[in-house]
């Protein structure tokens, strides 16, 4: 993905010498990182069995308060998935698992159109039919169909066939979020003992970073060329997007910020972590003071220039990652490389 | 490029002087145009054609990314193809250096980033999805008449993507990359646990299938290939399966038809990273170039013995092509266009720009 690390070169010859394990005191980056994230995949599974296990009891006796619970999980296992979606390679690659968790953006309404479709099947879904359809109704929109859509005014979520179908993707999504825990598990020794993936992991929070700039807030505000458009916004049936945003910000502080830092004092160039860190920090608070919904802000025009302030501060995070930190470590990314076919 | 045959090897010449590769201009100074696909500094993209010093070049603009394409024998015309899942195909006059053409792929249908002429230059083969059942197709267009479409061969199976026409003028060889993708979906690939790729050869006027070679491993996407002289085909692999198995990305179906699999050293097909991006024989002897744009690397490879001869770094290596005189020209996503002559240790570079070449040299 990268193609050279040029001053790392010296320090990963230096790396030879010792064994690159676990005997040292000071943990690598790549220790680090694959630590972190199984913290993080580890709460992306158990949230996920939460919302699996609210969702039988409400489906089991619907009331007000259980309803309140299941959002609450739902929302908690999609924040969950935010957090680590920095990690676009290894186990979360298989079978296109990150977009089974959440396909987006959705330009065609697919997610509403397949949901549609099971609400009026004969024979509900159970978990088996979930898993050999369409990533659109596997994931986390899909459940936000089920609990925000407006169609559903129509539709009592404790009905047979929309509280069947609920679980059985919550199942789904429990048994894949568990699999991709256990699979970082398994691929942590493959990911120590190849250096590359220094790059690799680096290259994917800075494209994370790229999507959360362009498509997660550019697009659908209209910045990047188009008018805007809530419906790309992610969570816009909920009101979420700008929550999720910071979940993922979130994210990189606690996943990726500490190898970061790490290769950054190796590289002896620690100020420069401490300027992300900042930076994160400051875009961190900016998210935190905003309503949670994009599309509200598209017609309020004060709610909007926070928007923008935001957009710019994850702007200024980027490029403080994708150039400045990543010419000081002599990274270049590739064009094929990123996106080939 | 079938077309291309080494006219001038034997000269003795040692000078870098390239021989003519494909057409000269006749009212203007003579250049040799490589076509690419090619994307600019701020995204936007483009058909290139790129003399080989680099500097004399044209631009078409275009709304899509765009991948790979093929010359047309006997014309000034180029095709590039829209990348998957992309709906048209574009005609580039290399004399007036204009689009002549755009083609869509029509309504229900998308390409997938490749196409082949046959030796008179005037069917193009094509190969395509139709969407309303993700039957991978080679679909047939007739340039001699403004490239309409004539018809479509169903290649039982999903993904097509590179084809290349046989020596002998019939057979078409496909590399069937089995992976299903939908416009709904962007480039979401839909199907990884059920994929089932192949190697594919195709009558190309009976629309019959006369081979499928299936690889040791059904998440092998067989993607990109070439031919020899002789009839020996050299195709790679993009592996989609878990990223910390090894399994051997090259195969090779010999002049009896033979096929197999080429297995290289671990740590060479580790460092490949799962990725072949273009494949590109050498008209002159054995030898086939492979690029790794993952793994930053190009191979050259004796076709015959199986035999790796050399594994060069090279940037984010892309686009291949011979380059007449028994070595190759290599572009990088990053800008470079480079010489790579076998023997020597490392590609020479011979001009950098300001472009993001796509996959694929033509």
């Amino acid at each position: 993905m990268i193609a050279s690390l040029r001053r790392l070169g010296f320090l990963a010859c230096a790396l030879l010498a010792t064994p690159l394990s676990f005997a040292t005191d000071t943990p690598t980056s790549r220790e680090m990182w694959h630590g972190a994230v199984e913290l993080q995949y580890a709460e992306l599974s158990a949230a996920s069995e939460r919302l699996e296990a609210s969702a039988a009891r409400f489906c089991q006796s619907p009331d007000e308060a259980l309803r309140q619970r299941l959002e609450n999980d739902w929302m908690s296992a999609y924040q969950a998935w935010q957090a680590v979606r920095f990690i676009q390679f290894g186990p979360v690659e298989q079978n296109s698992r990150g977009w089974q968790l959440q396909f987006w953006p959705d330009r065609k309404n697919l997610v509403g159109r397949k949901v549609g479709i099971w609400l009026k099947a004969t024979d509900a879904p159970d978990v088996e039919d979930i898993a050999s359809d369409s990533v659109a109704i596997q994931g986390f929109p899909a459940l936000e169909y089920l609990l925000y859509d407006d169609a559903m005014d129509d539709q009592v979520l404790s009905e047979p066939a929309a509280c069947d179908l609920m679980q059985a993707i919550t199942t789904h999504l429990a048994d894949t979020t568990s699999a991709l825990h256990r699979d970082w598990q398994a691929f942590g020794e493959h990911y120590l003992e190849t250096a590359d993936y220094t790059e690799t992991t680096l290259a994917s929070a800075i494209q994370s970073l790229e999507i959360l700039e362009d498509k997660r807030l550019g697009e659908p505000m209209g910045l990047k060329g188009a008018p805007a458009n809530g419906y790309l916004a992610e969570a816009w049936r909920s009101g979420k997007t700008v929550r999720l945003v910071e979940s993922s910000l979130e994210g990189l502080r606690t996943g990726f910020l500490p190898g970061l830092t790490t290769l950054l004092r190796e590289a002896d160039a620690l100020p420069l972590a401490e300027a992300f860190r900042d930076q994160l920090d400051k875009t961190l608070a900016q998210a935190s003071e905003l309503s949670p919904g994009l599309v509200p802000a598209l017609d309020d025009e004060a709610a909007f220039r926070g928007l923008q302030s935001l957009y710019l501060d994850i702007s200024q995070l980027r490029h403080l990652l994708g150039n400045e930190i990543a010419g000081e470590l002599g990274l270049v990314r590739g064009f094929n490389s990123s996106d080939g076919d | 490029m079938q077309r291309r045959q080494i006219l001038k090897v034997g000269l003795g010449s040692v000078a870098m002087a390239l021989t003519p590769l494909s057409w000269a201009l006749p009212a203007r100074e003579e250049v040799d145009w490589l076509f690419s696909a090619v994307d600019d500094p701020s995204g936007g993209h483009f058909i290139a054609g790129v003399a080989l010093d680099g500097q004399t070049r044209f631009m078409i603009e275009v709304p899509e990314r765009c991948h790979g394409g093929c010359l047309r024998p006997d014309s000034r015309q180029a095709v590039l193809f829209a990348r998957r899942p992309g709906t048209r195909m574009y005609v580039i006059d290399g004399d007036s250096r204009q689009l002549a053409h755009t083609i869509a792929a029509g309504e229900g249908y998308h390409f997938y980033g490749h196409g082949v002429f046959d030796l008179s230059g005037r069917y193009l083969y094509v190969t395509a999805n139709r969407l309303a059942d993700s039957a991978g197709l080679v679909r047939v267009y007739d340039a001699a008449n403004d490239y309409a479409h004539v018809r479509d061969m169903p290649l039982e199976g999903i993904g097509p993507h590179e084809l290349r026409l046989m020596p002998e003028g019939d057979t078409l060889v496909i590399g069937l990359g089995g992976i299903q993708t939908h416009p709904d979906y962007g480039r979401v690939k839909l199907n990884l646990d059920t994929m089932a790729p192949a190697l594919l050869l195709l009558d190309r006027h009976s629309g019959e299938i006369l081979a499928r070679h299936t690889p040791s491993h059904h998440q092998l996407s067989c993607r990109h290939l070439d031919v020899a002289a002789d009839g020996t085909v050299v195709a790679g692999y993009q592996f989609e399966g878990p990223e910390w198995e090894t399994h051997p990305l090259i195969c090779r179906l010999d002049a009896a038809g033979r096929f197999s699999e080429l297995a290289l050293p671990d740590e060479v097909t580790a460092s490949l990273h799962h990725y072949i991006a273009s494949v590109a024989f050498s008209r002159v002897s054995a030898n086939v170039l492979i690029t790794a744009p993952r793994g930053n690397r190009v191979l050259l490879l004796d076709a015959e013995q199986g035999r790796l001869n050399a594994n060069l770094a090279l940037p984010d290596a892309a686009g291949a092509r011979c380059d007449g005189n028994g070595g190759f020209l290599v572009s990088s996503g990053q800008g470079g266009l480079y010489r790579v002559t076998p023997g020597t240790s490392a590609p020479e570079l011979l001009a950098s720009l300001e472009l993001r070449w796509d996959n694929h040299l033509t």
